[in-house]
């Protein structure tokens, strides 16, 4: 779930508006007056505000998902560079440092997989008759095909390498 | 004819635009296509290029020049291995437009052309050394 940027809601102008006076019944008119602008009341909050809730650190992690997996695609696309070289240029990334990048890596593209596969359930309405498909059906349907996809595109990795 | 009507028709000013912002809509659409098939399928490269790979648990098709560029010269992996790249760097620049406003950053405009340029330019990138690698 995203937070709404309230920073961009605008309020109505004050003043008076048209209507019929409660205790005369007389009829009044807004004011000719052009309008002035509406004012926008921009909500202030510390730097920190992630670190006061435990959902709101899980919040965060979950968006920094999409930097770890970047960061190992950009790895990636080094080594795609590096293999222009030709065979003598051509070192592939190893050693300890990498795998440990990789575990790391990993670790936040499960979470990224877990959540945002988790909300299929919340978000899918699929009708079937007078009812709908249980949202935990879906979910799980969605966790099967993470592991099918996984098996399928491993194996094929695999199995280019050998 | 009502108050208003009298008043000089619609004098009454609102702020918030009238329907739908469609092209939000086409972002955040866009940005959970993504986002699913990225959680479907870099897990599965991760795991074997990032860590069974390297530790030589298993063979890996980049460990090796000659499996390598054996796969990269194939079109049908080149165009795989672009959507890859672009979901990644789509969903990084979503996510980058977003947190970054959420964590005090005014500008909404700015932050969102500054993400989503980054993240174009490292699709242009990654496809740049896709097709003319080799």
């Amino acid at each position: 779930m995203r937070f709404r940027d309230v920073s961009e809601v605008r309020l109505p102008e004050a003043g008076p508006a048209a209507g019929v006076d409660g205790l005369t019944g007389a009829t009044t008119a807004r004011p000719s007056t052009p309008p002035k602008p509406a004012a926008a009341y921009p909500v202030k909050q510390p730097f920190t505000w992630w670190t006061r809730r435990r959902g709101y650190l899980l919040y965060m992690l979950r968006e920094f998902t999409a930097v770890g997996i970047a960061a190992w695609m950009i790895l990636f696309l080094v080594e795609i560079a590096r293999a222009r070289h030709g065979t003598g240029g051509y070192q592939p990334f190893g050693g300890p440092l990498f795998i440990a990048v990789g575990v790391v890596c990993l670790v936040l593209a499960l979470w990224h997989s877990y959540t945002f596969l988790s909300l299929a359930g919340l978000i899918m309405r699929i009708p079937l008759g007078d009812r709908t498909v249980s949202p935990r059906l879906i979910v799980s349907v969605m966790y099967g095909g993470l592991v099918a996809v996984t098996a399928v595109i491993a194996a094929l990795l695999i199995w280019g390498g050998a | 004819m009502t108050a208003r009507d009298s008043a000089g028709g619609n004098a009454s000013h609102h702020a918030f635009k009238a329907g739908p912002n469609r092209l939000l809509g086409l972002i955040w659409a866009g940005f959970a296509t993504v986002a699913v098939l990225s959680a479907l399928i870099v897990p599965a490269h991760i795991l074997v290029q990032g860590v069974l790979g390297p530790l030589g648990l298993v063979p890996s098709f980049d460990r090796r020049y000659d499996t390598f560029s054996r796969a990269l010269s194939n079109p049908l992996v080149k165009l795989y291995l672009l959507a890859l790249f672009v979901c990644t760097f789509y969903m990084l620049a979503m996510r980058v437009w977003y947190v970054v406003r959420e964590l005090g950053v005014r500008s909404k405009l700015g932050v969102g052309m500054a993400a989503f340029g980054l993240g174009a330019a490292g699709a242009i990138v990654a496809g740049y050394l896709l097709f003319t690698g080799p």
